[in-house]
């Protein structure tokens, strides 16, 4: 169902409103000044508390030892809607941090947000507060991939905001958490879905921040389903969307993804461009990581679809932007990627010489012994005419796994 | 220099004073009523019902809110769209883009046909609540349709358009059960 032309249109234009509500639905002034009261005092309240609460979470957390924050729930003073909110913003910074940190604070959020007295705040608000709590709960239990509980978390949400028809909005944003733990389990359809049904209530709300974000997976949901012009539409529409909102961390993104669409319709030239986009924006935030993956990401892709300069020309640029992000490792495995081209272009003295130069920066970085070790293997084999792209893939994925066992230890 | 349109600015960006809510109910409130009755037939007393848990639930969105209109006629549509999926009536919204296209040529002759081949109530039970009380306004009751524009809130060019997206439906819908008669 769309929302259709004359409701965006009544949203824009007061004179339109106006003639809208006048006088057409009879109504009990009595009762809705009584309900305009309720609003009032129910408004002031949630200020008053915001008000007197400035920083208390901050302050408890940092007081008590992590392992008795669950003892916080009991405090009158974090009994309440302000309180509530400071710790839904605590887990948002904690959650890429600490996770199990945020974990914690979602806990004691949720438990907080089930025990509140019905005359606290009107049935309605109690729902958004439960709602948010459990969607909290949900999202971190997500970043630990404990995706099970991550749903269960998620659906105790919905069901607390169920009851309540003008809670849509709320409900998307807990569906939408929701949708991003089915992606991970790899329960794509279900997913899209969501995403979909998510997107239309963000957008109906006005919130493009959010309807952006659920596009942004509900596309990358039709690639991996390998629905190309579908993604790619997607991502098309969304553009303009980040652009208005001055996201530029979004459309470098959306650049990026449109890139690998376009290859995959055989589109290089249109997917050249699109990774340049990328790549421009990413420099412009400062994301020299970023930019050198795009450009790694993109010439892997051109280079097997037999675009060879192109992606060679961007492995290159890769393996310069890894080199000043002082990003050794990846800089050497983009160095192994160019090698292997080298290779099966049958220019072993450029190949050797990179794989020399990897092997100096290894070297100087003091990296693992035994990847260093890989790539001296390398060039020897080189040296003897002896080494394939094969080989060096060989070394490439051996490089690759000291460094996930090490990031593991670690 | 903030060149936003009022609208566009963030009504509430930190602290506000309860007028300020006041304000917010008493300017909106006849609206949002009037989008769950007439564009979707949802019952006076609980429309009011509806809007006054939307004014509610905006209270916890209202720092992030930044088209205030937007955003409460967002939520009115999407909560009279849950109350008819609780109470088990799917309710087609009214699409402007399909009616601002020509009326189909076809519907021209329907009000002549119709009632040569069916019962119009037939036809009207099966369409949306809304387009069925406006046929039955202009085809039954005799309005014209700048009075049902009028009552319906809308300008009289609209209806117009409207009155002919209802006619091609209910021409859709007979063709349908006529169909399956011959079946």
């Amino acid at each position: 169902m769309t929302h259709s032309d004359d409701v965006e249109h009544l949203a824009e234009c007061s004179a339109c409103r106006q003639r809208f509500a006048a006088n057409v639905v009879p109504f009990d002034p009595a009762a809705r000044r009584n309900r305009e009261r309720e609003f009032t005092s129910v408004a002031g309240k949630l200020e008053r508390e915001r008000d007197e609460s400035s920083d208390v979470v901050a302050r408890y957390l940092r007081d008590t030892p992590t392992d008795e924050w669950s003892r916080l729930a009991e405090m009158p003073d974090l009994r309440n809607n302000a309180a509530l909110e400071q710790m839904s913003e605590e887990v948002r910074r904690r959650l890429h941090r600490n996770p199990r940190e945020a974990l914690a604070i979602a806990n004691l959020s949720a438990s907080i947000a089930e025990s509140l007295a019905p005359s606290q705040y009107p049935s309605v608000v109690l729902a958004q507060l439960r709602g948010t709590a459990w969607k909290d709960r949900a999202s971190t239990l997500r970043y630990l991939a404990r995706y099970d509980e991550a749903l269960e978390a998620a659906e105790r949400g919905e069901e607390a905001v169920a009851p309540f028809p003008s809670l849509a909005h709320d409900r998307a944003i807990i569906r939408l958490v929701k949708a991003i733990t089915l992606g991970q389990l790899e329960r794509f359809e279900e997913a899209r879905a969501i995403f979909s049904e998510c997107r239309q209530v963000f957008r109906e709300h006005g919130d493009t921040k959010r309807y952006v974000q659920a596009g942004m997976a509900e596309a990358g949901s039709l690639y991996e389903a390998d629905r190309i012009d579908d993604a790619r539409k997607l991502w098309m529409d969304l553009l303009p969307h980040a652009t208005a909102e001055g996201d530029v961390e979004t459309q470098a993104r959306i650049h990026n993804n449109l890139g690998y669409c376009e290859i995959r319709r055989d589109e290089f030239g249109s997917a050249n461009i699109h990774f340049s986009e990328a790549v421009a924006g990413f420099t412009d935030l400062g994301y020299t990581s970023e930019v050198a993956r795009t450009e790694r990401g993109a010439g892997l892709v051109l280079i097997a679809r037999g675009q060879i300069t192109s992606g060679f020309a961007r492995l290159r640029d890769a393996r310069r932007a890894f080199t000043v992000a002082g990003m050794t490792e990846d800089a050497g495995l983009c160095g192994l990627n160019i090698a292997a081209v080298l290779i099966e272009r049958g220019d072993r003295t450029a190949a050797r010489a990179i794989a020399q130069d990897v092997i100096d920066e290894f070297t100087a970085a003091g990296m693992n012994e035994r990847a260093i070790s890989a790539v001296i293997a390398l060039r020897d084999a080189i040296d003897v005419d002896d080494a394939t792209a094969e080989t060096v893939n060989t070394v490439h994925a051996v490089v690759e796994s000291l460094r996930e066992i090490h990031d593991a230890a670690n | 220099m903030d060149d936003a349109p009022e609208d566009l600015r963030p009504l509430l960006p930190c602290r506000v004073d309860e007028n300020v809510f006041a304000r917010i109910y008493e300017e909106n409130c006849g609206l949002l009523v009037s989008l769950a009755v007439r564009k979707f037939q949802v019952p006076t007393v609980d429309a009011e019902a509806l809007a006054h848990e939307v004014f509610l639930s905006y209270l916890r969105h209202a720092g992030e809110v930044r088209d205030l209109h937007h955003w409460l006629i967002g939520a009115i549509c999407n909560a009279s769209r849950y109350y008819w999926r609780k109470h088990g009536r799917n309710i087609e919204q009214l699409d402007t883009d399909i009616a601002a296209e020509r009326p189909d040529p076809r519907s021209r002759n329907i009000l002549f046909d119709l009632p040569d081949n069916i019962a119009l109530d037939e036809v009207l039970e099966r369409m949306p609540p809304r387009w069925a009380q406006i046929l039955r306004l202009r085809y039954l009751d005799g309005y014209s349709i700048k009075e049902i524009a009028e009552q319906q809130g809308v300008t009289s060019k609209y209806m117009q358009k409207l009155v002919g997206k209802c006619l091609h439906r209910a021409q859709e819908i007979f063709n349908g059960m006529r169909a399956r008669k011959d079946q």
